[in-house]
């Protein structure tokens, strides 16, 4: 199968994904309760999708192509409401977060699909392991070429995203120590990492035929890569962050990554490089381990400082471009989220007044669902 | 110095709690063989041994004195009905009103098609409510017990612990005012019909909510230990249970509407090991033991095609009851199927609403009553099985590891 080619997208517009968990109202365990939630909210008129995922116990919510702040907010919070409402009507919780804090992988069920079943096949035990919870951005782009500049230009900034929206830091029932473990998971897919470092379009799709001819690869969808070029929405999709706790918080990461996007496309005119993804995994490594106290290495000037005031700078370098995507309130978030933390520090709080792993998740279904 | 100072006295003395002792021994080995070769439930085991080498089957082990084993079933039933309860979210019913819907379809048409049954094998109109009454209730016992033991989770689940919590509310309180006319045909006064189940449902509702409140209170100030938490509970369990026979409350109700009512208030939520510890556990198989133990299929004899018509009618009436408001209530049809099925079990409950009518009325212990007996000890059996392949096949259990 050849790549499909790059389909046009109005640049800069955005779309987001959030996979949720769902979850029995006794234990606040991981329930297999998707088929039923989705029977439910077809019966309901929604914007965007909602759509299974790999295994029973999740969903993932879609949003339609939005241009600005309030738009994705607005879509966001009427998905939210509709599942929401499907969750009270089926005594299930939902909840975001990066991984469920104590279900057994053993436990899950692959969703009754073809390719989850072709999945689970081919990755056995990973494919269970692989029930995280991530929130996926798209940003459109004007052309294939300027897709693979944003890619590896927003490469360097990938600490932020994962430090922003860490909030997995308990895995089976034990707190690792890291801000985002559900990045440890994804690691171990094959295809994982960071996109080759290749510019130009049709060098991408030769390496595509390549990877295609080996036959470890069919589709775009093999790659688990961190950002990752997706021609038929003519978008780069940005795939690092945990779903955050709630609706909101997802939307201003999307436009923070917005922002950020046209910063790049209209002001930082400079070629990437291949030695920027010197320091790469290192600070992911750092982003994933320690969030936003992170170190933060910069690949150009090799100085070192946290990931909280790379942010900083970034806020002050973007703040023009947030205010011509009327993002200006996203990015107050983003602030707060410096200040008062990300998810995984709100579980960390919530887990020291509660000694309760079952009663984190029901006060964080409880923030998810807005009551 | 003689033999006899020493070593006893020939032949031996064997007290039935020794032969008790050793039957939880190979009940438990029988179980666990259950599961291994035969992918069943472990209480099949527990409930097989006690009818197979009981007074009713090879007559190994003698009848245990009613008195002092009422006292474990009574007990164990209390945890497991408590268990039932808090596992039972009430606020689900006003979000799914369709839920209310199913349960009270089931409820009524159970006891609406057993009542026709035995009226037209003329049974007299007052037993054959009375009958029929039970007949609604699902055995909370094993319905605990094999969703603990089967790890199943998801909406089937869900329904059944919900829909069995409520059936045997409604089993208790029909039955009570069943027996009530009975005992005003009996020629009792009217002030006295109508005054005892009031007394029993208040009294019962009362002694359920200072049960509910104090455990709440309790647990607020006592934290998370786990163990001492267990033991705490378990103690207010015996409490209530005697204290509600002593009051001639019903403890079933009691202990189940306790349970709703500690779910219903709690902010957060609690997961308690199954049957809180051990200790609960080990109660929880005697009872199955005794339940064995008591069984009795002299009923079949006389009225083993209306047994059979029973168990026939009663299973039809749960799975076609809760079929029309499946779509509705948000599950499909295999699942609906699946719930109707899991809702067949018949045990503790309805065997303690039998032997109490059965001391009210002896003539119903010996006719009745007999074949109600044997209906619950066939269902006791099938039933814990039923349950097993319904959360199968519902796809609500763990899948085979591979």
């Amino acid at each position: 199968m050849s790549l499909m080619p790059f389909a046009p997208s109005r640049p800069l517009s955005i779309g987001v994904e959030l996979e949720l968990q769902l979850l029995g109202c006794n234990d606040y365990n991981l329930a297999p309760s998707a088929p039923e939630i989705l029977r439910r909210v077809a019966k309901r008129t929604h914007p965007g999708e909602i759509k299974p995922e790999m295994t029973r116990s999740m969903i993932e919510i879609n949003t339609s192509v939005q241009q600005e702040y309030a738009g994705l907010v607005t879509e966001l919070r009427a998905l939210r409401d509709v599942v929401s409402e499907a969750g009270c009507f089926l005594n299930v919780a939902v909840a975001g977060g990066g991984t469920h804090p104590f279900q057994h992988w053993s436990e899950q069920k692959i969703f009754d699909a073809p390719r989850f079943h072709y999945l689970s096949e081919l990755y056995g035990y990973l494919a269970k392991q692989f029930t995280i919870f991530g929130q996926h951005v798209h940003i459109g782009c004007p052309g294939p070429d300027e897709a693979l500049h944003l890619t590896h230009m927003l490469s360097r900034y990938i600490p932020h995203f994962i430090a922003l929206s860490a909030s997995s830091p308990f895995v089976q029932g034990h707190d690792t120590g890291f801000a985002s473990a559900r990045l440890n998971s994804v690691f171990s897919f094959p295809l994982s990492g960071r996109a080759p470092f290749v510019l130009r379009w049709n060098d991408f799709e030769k390496f595509f035929a390549k990877m295609t001819g080996t036959g470890v690869v069919e589709s775009m969808k093999d790659f688990y890569w961190d950002i990752r070029p997706k021609p038929e929405f003519g978008t780069i999709e940005v795939r690092v962050c945990d779903t955050p706790l709630t609706v909101e918080i997802a939307a201003s990461i999307a436009c923070y990554i917005q922002a950020m996007s046209r910063y790049i496309m209209v002001e930082q005119r400079m070629a990437p490089e291949e030695d920027d993804y010197l320091v790469y995994t290192f600070n992911r490594f750092q982003a994933c381990r320690f969030g936003l106290e992170g170190v933060f290495i910069d690949p150009r000037t090799h100085q070192q400082r946290s990931i909280r005031e790379d942010i900083m700078e970034m806020l002050e370098h973007i703040s023009d471009h947030a205010r011509e995507l009327h993002a200006v309130e996203a990015m107050e978030r983003i602030r707060e989220i410096l200040i008062v933390g990300n998810g995984t520090s709100w579980q960390r709080r919530a887990y020291a007044s509660e000694h309760n792993l079952a009663d984190v998740m029901q006060l964080q279904a409880e923030l998810w669902m807005g009551n | 110095m003689t033999w006899s100072d020493y070593l006893p006295a020939w032949p031996l003395q064997i007290s039935p709690a020794l032969w008790l002792a050793l039957t939880l021994v190979v009940a438990v080995l029988l179980g666990e063989a259950m599961v291994r070769h035969l992918r069943l439930p472990r209480i099949v085991g527990y409930i097989g041994i006690g009818v197979v080498l009981g007074p009713g089957g090879l007559g190994f082990i003698p009848q245990l004195p009613v008195n002092e084993w009422r006292l474990v079933v009574d007990l164990a039933l209390g945890i497991l009905l408590f268990e039932l309860g808090s596992k039972v979210n009430l606020r689900w019913l006003k979000a799914n009103p369709w839920l209310a819907g199913t349960s009270l379809l089931e409820a009524i048409t159970t006891f609406a098609v057993v009542f026709s049954v035995l009226v037209w094998v003329d049974v007299p109109s007052t037993a054959a409510a009375i009958v029929a009454t039970i007949a609604i209730a699902t055995s909370p016992a094993i319905i605990v017990r094999t969703v603990t033991e089967s790890r199943a989770q998801g909406q089937v689940t869900d329904r059944l612990l919900l829909m069995t919590a409520l059936n045997t509310i409604y089993a208790v309180i029909f039955h009570k005012l069943a027996v009530a006319v009975m005992h005003g045909q009996a020629g009792t006064s009217f002030v006295h019909t109508i005054f005892a189940p009031l007394y029993l449902l208040g009294g019962s509702a009362l002694l359920a909510w200072l049960f509910g409140i104090t455990f709440e209170r309790i647990h607020h100030h006592l934290g998370q230990h786990e163990e001492t938490f267990s033991f705490i509970l378990f103690g207010m369990i015996a409490f209530a249970t005697i204290m509600a026979s002593t009051l001639r409350l019903s403890p079933i109700l009691v202990l189940l509407a306790a349970g709703l009512i500690t779910r219903y208030q709690r902010k957060h939520t609690r997961t308690f090991p199954p049957h809180f510890g051990s200790a609960g556990a080990v109660l929880v198989v005697l009872m199955f033991i005794a339940n064995g133990l008591a069984a009795d299929l002299r009923g079949l004899r006389d009225g083993f095609l209306l047994v059979l018509l029973l168990i026939a009618v009663r299973i039809m009436a749960k799975l076609l009851a809760v079929l029309p408001l499946a779509t509705h209530s948000g599950i499909g049809w295999r699942q609906a199927v699946s719930l109707g099925i899991a809702l067949v079990p018949m045990s503790s409950v309805a065997l303690l609403l039998t032997m109490d009518t059965a001391i009210d009325f002896p003539e119903f212990a010996f006719g009745l009553g007999m074949v109600l007996m044997s209906w619950i000890v066939i269902l006791e059996l099938i039933g814990p099985v039923l349950v097993q392949v319904a959360l199968r096949r519902a796809g609500e259990t763990p899948e085979k590891k591979t």
